[in-house]
């Protein structure tokens, strides 16, 4: 009902159009927006069902209702590896939005202090860390020394900043593992 | 977060404002506040029900975490309606609470409330009274709403019959909408419906 009446508008919406370029370009930039946040897609993605998403407001609503995942407009069943990543010209590195952590809720992780010298921080939490840090070496280093941007900005492959980027989280990677063996042996 | 709760109300703003619900009256939406969070709505009765030529304001609060998680939104005009708490105005519809998509704008939900107004169901009800009245008798329960439309929602159609005895009850000394719950619930039987406010009362 509520879907229906969404289709209508949008249809009688466009149909005045055509007359004037300007309004040509209207309807042609809403056609690119994102469902969700309704502003144009950013790293967007289509599901199965066809519809169009920015990658971090879908995944969003994915989770937050992990047990029903259904698509915002049209409730069919969508998954994480349901959608198409969509690269337009001029989108030279073709990343698959997918890989990006997406920007997250504020206040759903916090790092713990790093000089407060872990009182209480048993082995098993340490070393789920140093995991986390292996598998996200842009989160880890932007979110441990808080470098402006909270999200992680993913230079693009081959330049000095990429390749300092990588340099860095190796290096971090390598004091993790140390102050792990630290903390089981000292 | 709460950054794009508040852009897209905006953006939704603005499409509610041109949409031709507005320019036919079906719809309306206001601005309560600058954070964008608290919003009013306002609905037409729908022809050829007993809401007809009424007007509903409905309570419209927009969580942090909108679109991701519905807006609250609840009656303030008094309505008698199975899905709606005759108390609290409190609204059963599935799109606001578990059948809720991030897809959903305010204009597709307060035509999806008017909706409900033309077509309510009474087997999955908010108000078990309401919905009980309407299922064992529904041209009481017709008249009632009608009733309630006009004597909340600026309805045009009086029932003389149901005025005099919220009249008998106010000269008893019971507060007006007191006395037309009771009556309501008791089926306009002004005896019980006596009965039940007196007892209650010691
Ligand atoms: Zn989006
Ligand atoms: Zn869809």
């Amino acid at each position: 009902m509520a879907e229906t009446s969404e289709a209508q508008a949008s249809a009688s919406a466009s149909a005045p159009g055509g007359d004037a370029g300007g309004d040509d370009d209207k309807h042609d930039e809403r056609m690119l927006e994102c469902n969700i946040c309704l502003d144009t897609a950013r790293d967007a993605v289509v599901s199965m069902c066809g519809h169009l998403f920015c990658w971090p407001c879908l995944h969003q609503w994915l989770e937050t209702r992990p047990s029903r995942q259904v698509c915002p407009v049209c409730k069919a069943a969508i998954s994480r590896d349901k959608v198409i990543p969509l690269y337009g010209r001029g989108n030279t590195k073709q990343e698959d939005p997918r890989n990006k952590v997406p920007p997250r809720p504020a206040g759903q992780r916090t790092e713990p202090e790093s000089n407060s010298g872990f009182p209480g921080f048993g082995f098993g939490e340490g070393f789920h860390m140093s995991f986390g840090i292996g598998a996200f070496p842009f989160g880890v280093f932007t979110s441990t020394f808080n470098f402006g941007d909270p999200r992680p900005s993913a230079a693009p492959r081959g330049t000095a900043q990429y390749e300092e980027e990588q340099f860095l989280s190796k290096i971090f990677l390598w004091v993790a593992i140390v102050f792990v063996l630290w903390l089981v042996f000292a | 977060m709460a950054n794009i709760a508040a852009k897209r109300i905006k953006r939704e703003f603005k499409e509610v404002m041109k949409s031709e619900e507005v320019a036919g009256g079906a719809i309306k939406l206001e601005l309560l506040d600058n954070s964008w969070t608290e919003l009013q709505g306002e609905i037409a009765g729908p022809p050829d029900t007993p809401y007809e030529g009424g007007t509903f304001l409905l309570e419209i609060k927009v969580p942090e975490t909108y679109p991701f998680n519905p807006p609250k939104i609840r009656f303030m005009t008094k309505i008698w309606h199975p899905n709606v708490s005759s108390v609290t105005g409190a609204i059963c519809l599935d799109i606001l609470k578990d059948q809720w998509a991030a897809a959903l704008t305010l204009r597709t939900v307060l035509l999806s409330i008017q909706a409900l107004l033309s077509a309510a169901e009474p087997n999955d009800p908010q108000d078990a009274v309401v919905a009980k009245q309407y299922k064992e008798n529904p041209t009481l329960f017709a008249l009632t709403a009608r009733h309630w439309t006009h004597a909340y929602a600026g309805g045009p159609a009086a029932i003389r019959d149901f005025d005099a005895k919220v009249q008998r009850l106010l000269d008893m000394g019971v507060d007006e909408h007191q006395a037309r719950v009771a009556l309501s619930t008791y089926d306009w039987e002004l005896e019980r419906a006596t009965e039940q406010l007196f007892n209650r009362e010691e």
